[in-house]
C-alpha cells in the first residue's frame, strides 16, 4: 500500500514538471483565449458592398473554364439523346460560319497573312435539317389530321418551325454551351438553327427515319396538350361556315339563341347554337350575342374538322417508316372543303 | 388566351338568375335549397374561395306558409343595444310589418356565419308578391322547383267547374248544411 502511494506521489510529482517546462516553452497553450470575431460581420459586409459596386458578373463562356473538354461533351451529347452522330458531322452541325470567319479574323489580327482552318460550317446540315423536318412535320399532320384544312395543317407547321419553339427544344437538348458561334450569350436564331443542323447531321450519320423519327419526338411533342385551332385563325367563320354547308349541299347555317342569363348586368352571359336544316351544328358562348355567335361559328367548323376538345390526341408513336412522303398529297384547302370530299380520307 | 378559352371561362363562372315562387312553402326549408344556389354549391366548380354564386329571386313571399302553431309561437328577437332595448316580435307581427322579413331571416340564419355572408345575401332579391321590376325580371332565366306543389283552392275554381265535378252523393233535400 505504501509503496503504491510513493508510486503515485512520483507520478504526480513528474506531471507538474512537464506543466511547468511546458509553460515556460508556450504560455499561450494553457490560457486559450476565447472571444467574437469582431472582424468577421464587418469584412463580410464590406466584401459585398464592392461586389454589389462591381455589378452584375458578365456571363462567361462555359468552354473558358478549366476543366472544359469539348470532345466529352460532344460525345455525352450523342449518348444522352440516345442517338448514333458521327463524330465529325456532329461536330461540324455545331460549328456556325460566323465562328469561322470570327476565328480568321482573330488569326489575321495575330499576323497569320492566310489562316487555314480544318472546321466545316453547318450550313449545309441546316439547309437539309430544314427541309426534313418540314416535310416530315407536314406529312406527319396531315396523317393525323385528315379533316384539317391545309391551311391549318401550314399554320401548326408554322409555328413549330418558328425560331422560339424550335430555340425552346434546342436549349432544353443542352445545345447551348457547345454551339461554336461568335454570338455570346446564344441567340434565339444560333439556338433554332442549330437543332436543325442537328437533324441534318442525324440524316447524313443514322439514316432519314432515324432523323424523323428525332423530329417527331422532340418537336412534334411540343403540341401535346396545346389546342390545335389557337395556331390558325380563321377570320370571318360565319360565311366560311355558309360556303362549306353550300357546297355540302346542306340548308344555310342560322344562329339561335338557346341560353342567357343576367342580360341587365354587366355578367350576362348568351349560349348560341347553329342550326342548319334544322340540325345543331355547333354551340357558342360568349358576354355579347355577336360574339356567341362568333363561337358558335367557330365551334361548328371544328366539329366539321374533328379538332374539338375532345378529339383524339395526335398520334406521337406512328411508326415513321409507314408514311408516304408525298408532297404533293395535301389536305383539301378550307375554300373548297366539303364533307364529300374528307369521307374517304377519314381515320 | 385564346378567344375560346375567354369565352369558356365567362360561360363557366356566368352567374344565373333563378326564379323561386314562394307561395305555400315553409320558409325555412325554402331557406336551405335557396342556400345552395346563392352559394353556387349546386355546381361542379365550387370552392369555398371561388366567387360562383348565382342569384335568387323570391316572388311572393307574403303568402309564405309557417308550420302548425309557428305564427303565433315563432319569436324574434331584437336588442337595440341600450338598456332596456330588447324586443320580442312575433313572427305575425313581423310579418305584418314587412312580409319579405321572416324568408330573409330565414336564409340569413340557414348560412354560416362568416364575411362572405352579407356578400350572399346581396345576390338574393326577395319580392313580398308577383311584382318584380322589369329589369330584374329580364334577367332571371331559370326556375328552382318548390318544395311541394300548390294545389288549388275550391274558391279559385269556376263555379261550373265545381258543378260538373263528379259526386259521390248527394245531400238530403231537407239536409240543412252549416
Amino acid at each position: 500500500m505504501c509503496k503504491v502511494c510513493v508510486v503515485c506521489i512520483e507520478t504526480m510529482a513528474a506531471r507538474q514538471t512537464i506543466l511547468n517546462i511546458q509553460n515556460l516553452v508556450n504560455p499561450s497553450l494553457l490560457t486559450v483565449k476565447r472571444n467574437y470575431k469582431r472582424w468577421l460581420a464587418p469584412t463580410l459586409k464590406e466584401l459585398k458592398r464592392r461586389k454589389m459596386k462591381m455589378g452584375p458578373e458578365p456571363p462567361t463562356r462555359r468552354s473558358a473554364f478549366l476543366e472544359w473538354n469539348y470532345h466529352a461533351e460532344l460525345f455525352a451529347f450523342g449518348k444522352r439523346l440516345g442517338e448514333e452522330f458521327r463524330k465529325d458531322l456532329l461536330q461540324r452541325a455545331f460549328t456556325h460560319r460566323s465562328y469561322i470567319v470570327q476565328e480568321e479574323m482573330r488569326q489575321k489580327e495575330v499576323g497569320i497573312e492566310d489562316p487555314k482552318l480544318s472546321l466545316e460550317d453547318n450550313q449545309e446540315f441546316i439547309r437539309r435539317g430544314e427541309t426534313l423536318m418540314s416535310e416530315y412535320l407536314k406529312c406527319h399532320l396531315r396523317v393525323a389530321l385528315p379533316r384539317f384544312p391545309e391551311e391549318g395543317i401550314c399554320a401548326v407547321h408554322g409555328y413549330l418551325m418558328t425560331d422560339k419553339t424550335l430555340a425552346h427544344v434546342s436549349r432544353h437538348l443542352g445545345t447551348k454551351d457547345i454551339i461554336l458561334s461568335s454570338d455570346f450569350p446564344v441567340e434565339e436564331v444560333t439556338l433554332a438553327t442549330t437543332l436543325k443542323a442537328l437533324v441534318g447531321a442525324l440524316a447524313e450519320s443514322s439514316g432519314a427515319v432515324r432523323a424523323r423519327e428525332f423530329v417527331r419526338d422532340f418537336i412534334l411533342t411540343q403540341l401535346a396538350g396545346r389546342d390545335i385551332n389557337e395556331f390558325w385563325e380563321i377570320k370571318d367563320p360565319m360565311r366560311t361556315l355558309a360556303d362549306i354547308l353550300k357546297r355540302d349541299g346542306r340548308g344555310e347555317p342560322e344562329p339561335r339563341l338557346i341560353n342567357e342569363s343576367g342580360r341587365n348586368t354587366i355578367l350576362a352571359t348568351y349560349q348560341v347554337a347553329v342550326y342548319s336544316d334544322k340540325q345543331f351544328i355547333g354551340l357558342g358562348y360568349g358576354e355579347s350575342i355577336s360574339i356567341a355567335v362568333e363561337m358558335a361559328a367557330h365551334d361548328a367548323l371544328k366539329r366539321l374538322f374533328h379538332t374539338t376538345e375532345n378529339m383524339k390526341p395526335i398520334p406521337f408513336t406512328v411508326d415513321v417508316r409507314s408514311m408516304s412522303y408525298d408532297e404533293s398529297k395535301w389536305n383539301t384547302s378550307v375554300n373548297d372543303w366539303s364533307s364529300a370530299k374528307v369521307e374517304n380520307v377519314d381515320c | 388566351m385564346t378567344a375560346y378559352k375567354r369565352v369558356q371561362q365567362w360561360n363557366t363562372f356566368a352567374r344565373v338568375w333563378h326564379l323561386y315562387d314562394a307561395t305555400w312553402q315553409n320558409p325555412f326549408e325554402s331557406a336551405q335549397r335557396i342556400m345552395k344556389y346563392l352559394k353556387g354549391l349546386h355546381k361542379p366548380i365550387y370552392h369555398p374561395l371561388n366567387d360562383c354564386g348565382d342569384h335568387v329571386v323570391v316572388i311572393n313571399s307574403g303568402e309564405i306558409a309557417l308550420l302548425g302553431d309557428e305564427w303565433r309561437k315563432r319569436v324574434y328577437f331584437h336588442h337595440t343595444g341600450y338598456p332596456g332595448g330588447a324586443t320580442w316580435t312575433l313572427a305575425w307581427e313581423l310579418h305584418d310589418k314587412d312580409p319579405t322579413m321572416i324568408m330573409k331571416k330565414a336564409v340569413y340564419n340557414v348560412m354560416d356565419g362568416n364575411l362572405q355572408r352579407r356578400y350572399t345575401m346581396q345576390r338574393l332579391h326577395i319580392y313580398p308578391d308577383d311584382d318584380v321590376p322589369e329589369k330584374i325580371k329580364q334577367n332571371i332565366t331559370n326556375q328552382i322547383r318548390q318544395l311541394r306543389p300548390v294545389p288549388k283552392r275550391l274558391d279559385r275554381y269556376a263555379p261550373e267547374e265545381v258543378q260538373r265535378f263528379p259526386k259521390v252523393m248527394d245531400w238530403p233535400k231537407n239536409y240543412i248544411l252549416r
